[in-house]
């Protein structure tokens, strides 16, 4: 399936790598592969359980030293679509550690950010190599196609009503 | 603001951008806000023909208007089109750099997975 959406809010991504796609594939499935590139030099993974299969959930800690004490972030989601070797999606919205998503402006994110967004990994075989295609989309609730501008025109909305007597 | 789907909403946006008159009205305001009477002074329009193209750029949420009395200024609101270009952006070098690091994570597997061939 081609990326069908017509939004310019999404960051797609494509990338070949020298590695079978069986390999890719865990990559993004096998909790121990994933803690190896998720997060950054000095972010440990100390959490990530995956349940992957349609409608399985996931919950990612990712856990980074300041001169205060470690501080956590929380991320959960839904498996959408598993297809092995193939095609995988997810959503991810930040939470707290029980997996309870909480909106990003309350955790601090900068305006504008999606409450959940989608990951979609589409990979090919390409003999011994892979290539992959990721495309990190926000998800509103009623509009696939819609993504941002369905959020950026709500949150437009709201503020309209909040300082609109300005 | 009426309810409107996200499919309505988004045509109306590019409907409301798709009328030189309209866009001319965004780049006056993208200098400042401006009352009706100030918008309509470029344009060989009436009043109420300006108000009807305000209007519209209103309800796709490209501009706002003030409640003060009959003046009701208007003004750009550019957050609808500055944030569905930023949140996704910001996450682009994210995922760059972690797509790096499963290149030298797959590197490093390499030397591991030609001795498990060699060991079949």
């Amino acid at each position: 399936m081609t990326d069908d959406n017509g939004s310019q809010d999404a960051v797609v991504i494509e990338r070949s790598f020298d590695a079978p796609v069986e390999l890719i594939w865990q990559m993004w499935t096998d909790p121990e592969h994933v803690k190896a590139w998720y997060g950054p030099n000095g972010v440990s993974i100390p959490v990530a359980k995956m349940d992957v299969r349609v409608g399985g959930s996931r919950l990612v800690c990712m856990e980074v030293q300041t001169p205060d004490g470690p501080m956590q972030m929380w991320f959960t989601g839904e498996y959408r679509e598993v297809v092995k070797h193939e095609r995988l999606v997810y959503t991810e919205s930040m939470s707290d550690e029980n997996g309870n998503v909480q909106s990003p402006s309350d955790l601090g994110m900068p305006e504008g950010h999606p409450t959940t967004t989608e990951v979609r990994v589409q990979l090919e075989d390409l003999g011994g190599r892979t290539k992959m295609v990721m495309t990190h989309a926000g998800v509103p609730s009623d509009s696939p196609g819609a993504a941002g501008w369905v959020m950026a025109l709500d949150k437009l909305a709201a503020h309209i009503e909040t300082h609109g007597d300005r | 603001m009426t309810t409107a789907t996200g499919d309505e909403r988004l045509d109306e946006t590019f409907a409301a951008l798709a009328n030189a008159t309209r866009r001319a009205i965004l780049a006056r305001l993208a200098e400042g806000e401006a009352t009706v009477n100030e918008l309509a002074k470029p344009f060989d329009m009436t009043l109420p023909a300006i108000s009807k193209h305000i209007k519209v750029l209103e309800r796709a949420g490209l501009v706002r208007r003030g409640q003060r009395a009959q003046y009701r200024p208007c003004a750009l609101d550019g957050t609808a089109i500055e944030e569905v270009s930023t949140w996704a952006e910001q996450y682009r070098p994210v995922w760059e750099a972690r797509f790096d690091r499963m290149d030298d994570y797959l590197a490093q597997l390499a030397p591991q997975r030609k001795a498990d061939e060699h060991d079949d």
